[in-house]
């Protein structure tokens, strides 16, 4: 059944918020649906749909949003991008969106289900280190978080094989510039607060 | 010919032999590559723009101390170079931003390249079929170009987003059989491959699919993540779907390098998952 959004439960700000995190666009938006029709996620999952989240962010819904796991599923293929007659940029607006997501949960205001803020945490914290990405230790990281413990352990035969063909590092390649690698997360830190 | 080599992460580990067939084809057609000194992380498809614009620009900066333009075989760094640097250059205020940011003081002098644009559009289609050696007869491929390498079109440029030609071009340059394919521009998956892996493998399966029903032996890739996909994940999409697929993923790199005459090791064609060693011996290779 469907259940009549009240306008007094949603948030009319929730729009600017998306426009100053990289979704400018989002107005521009007409709802033609040719995002949802180019989006090859939607093809395998119809609780994907683009235009959809678009119109919910321009009514101000933005715990129904922000809490929801379908706005982890973007792919970035930027089939929507490519394809939108108002260059809405919807890959930006889905992006702004995340953006608010994370930092709503890094405050404690909504729990965020999926893995991938996560995920992407370990990647930067890896660049943070290194400058450069540390393969087998972001797979394995990435393995115990998806799959835990006997997922890595089933991943080991892949790995060997990796390893044998020499397509694995096993140590990290740091480099030297890290002092400019440090100052540019230090700011870009210092920016989201 | 002269770039700033940017190999980028993967091409420094996983994706070995990219790295291997792009050094050893270009030195072949006399581009020369001098990697980029000290050269970080461009961000990928993990780290917002926030992030991954300065962490890029570092790099352009680098580039443009030396005086070269760069040349990446990753359709990510190449999309995520390309970003930063479109928005550098169009934007005085953000650039002095940027540089504030990076300690760096970058100019926007500098390109940003696929290695495939240079090598159909620079060095140029004539010249490669001149240089084949042994043409690909028996080689029945498709062209994969997937996402960033076209899209954005606005900030990936050189080909056509919907049905570009360039992958086609270099193909049939080398003696192979280019066939139609409706899955060129599709994506891979990759995004989504650590967070959500059954659907990632479903989009994957959709491209292999499409390149077997058409009678293809060999699935042409330009990217990295592409190629984990359709590649190391081959064997995983086979015991989820409980079907065999045995369809090798080559980067057009080791495609081009077979019919310039260099040989197997020297592209790393050893190191792919899915050993092409079927294809080679079709084409009298061994």
């Amino acid at each position: 059944m469907t259940e009549a959004i009240r306008l007094t439960d949603t948030d009319p700000r929730f729009v600017d918020e998306i426009k100053e995190a990289g979704g400018e666009n989002i107005l521009m938006c007409y709802q033609c649906g040719t995002c949802t029709s180019s989006c090859p996620v939607r093809e395998i999952d119809e609780r994907y749909d683009p235009l959809k989240i678009m119109r919910m962010a321009v009514l101000g819904m933005k715990k129904e949003v922000l809490s929801s796991d379908i706005i982890w599923l973007c792919s970035r293929c930027y089939a929507c991008h490519e394809h939108c007659p108002q260059g809405v940029g919807i890959t930006e607006v889905l992006h702004a969106i995340t953006n608010i997501a994370e930092r709503e949960g890094k405050e404690g205001n909504i729990k965020i289900k999926s893995l991938k803020p996560r995920l992407d945490g370990v990647f930067n914290d890896l660049i943070r280190k290194y400058g450069r990405l540390f393969e087998i230790k972001f797979f394995v990281h990435l393995v115990l978080l998806s799959k835990g413990a006997t997922g890595l352990l089933s991943s080991a035969p892949d790995g060997f094989v990796m390893f044998r063909k020499g397509k694995l590092r096993l140590l990290p390649q740091k480099i030297k510039g890290m002092k400019q690698i440090g100052r540019i997360f230090k700011i870009v830190e210092a920016n989201k607060k | 010919m002269k770039f700033a080599y940017y190999p980028g992460c993967y091409l420094h580990g996983s994706a070995v032999e990219y790295d291997m067939s792009t050094r050893a084809v270009c030195r072949k057609l006399g581009i020369e590559l001098i990697e980029l000194d000290d050269w970080n992380c461009c961000g990928a498809v993990e780290a917002r723009d926030s992030l991954s614009i300065p962490l890029s620009a570092r790099n352009l900066a680098l580039a443009e101390k030396e005086g070269l333009d760069i040349v990446a075989p990753c359709s990510v760094c190449f999309h995520k170079l390309s970003k930063a640097n479109k928005m550098v250059k169009e934007d005085e205020k953000f650039r002095k931003k940027i540089n504030e940011t990076i300690d760096g003081q970058y100019q926007g002098r500098v390109g940003v390249r696929h290695l495939l644009d240079i090598i159909v559009n620079d060095v140029g289609l004539e010249r490669i079929s001149k240089g084949v050696k042994a043409p690909l007869e028996g080689v029945n491929a498709v062209p994969y170009y997937g996402c960033l390498i076209v899209r954005p079109s606005e900030i990936a440029k050189f080909d056509d987003p919907e049905d570009p030609q360039s992958l086609d071009d270099l193909i049939k340059a080398t003696g192979a059989e280019c066939l139609p394919y409706s899955h060129k521009v599709s994506c891979c998956g990759g995004g989504l491959l650590a967070n959500k892996e059954d659907f990632a493998l479903e989009m994957a399966k959709k491209i292999i699919d499409g390149a077997k029903e058409g009678g293809s032996n060999c699935i042409v890739v330009t990217c990295p993540l592409c190629h984990t996909m359709l590649d190391f994940q081959q064997s995983n999409i086979e015991s989820r779907y409980g079907i065999t697929i045995d369809l090798p993923a080559l980067y057009f790199t080791q495609l081009l390098g077979l019919a310039l005459g260099l040989g197997v090791k020297e592209l790393g064609l050893d190191k792919n998952m899915v050993a092409p060693m079927k294809l080679l011996e079709s084409i009298c290779i061994e």
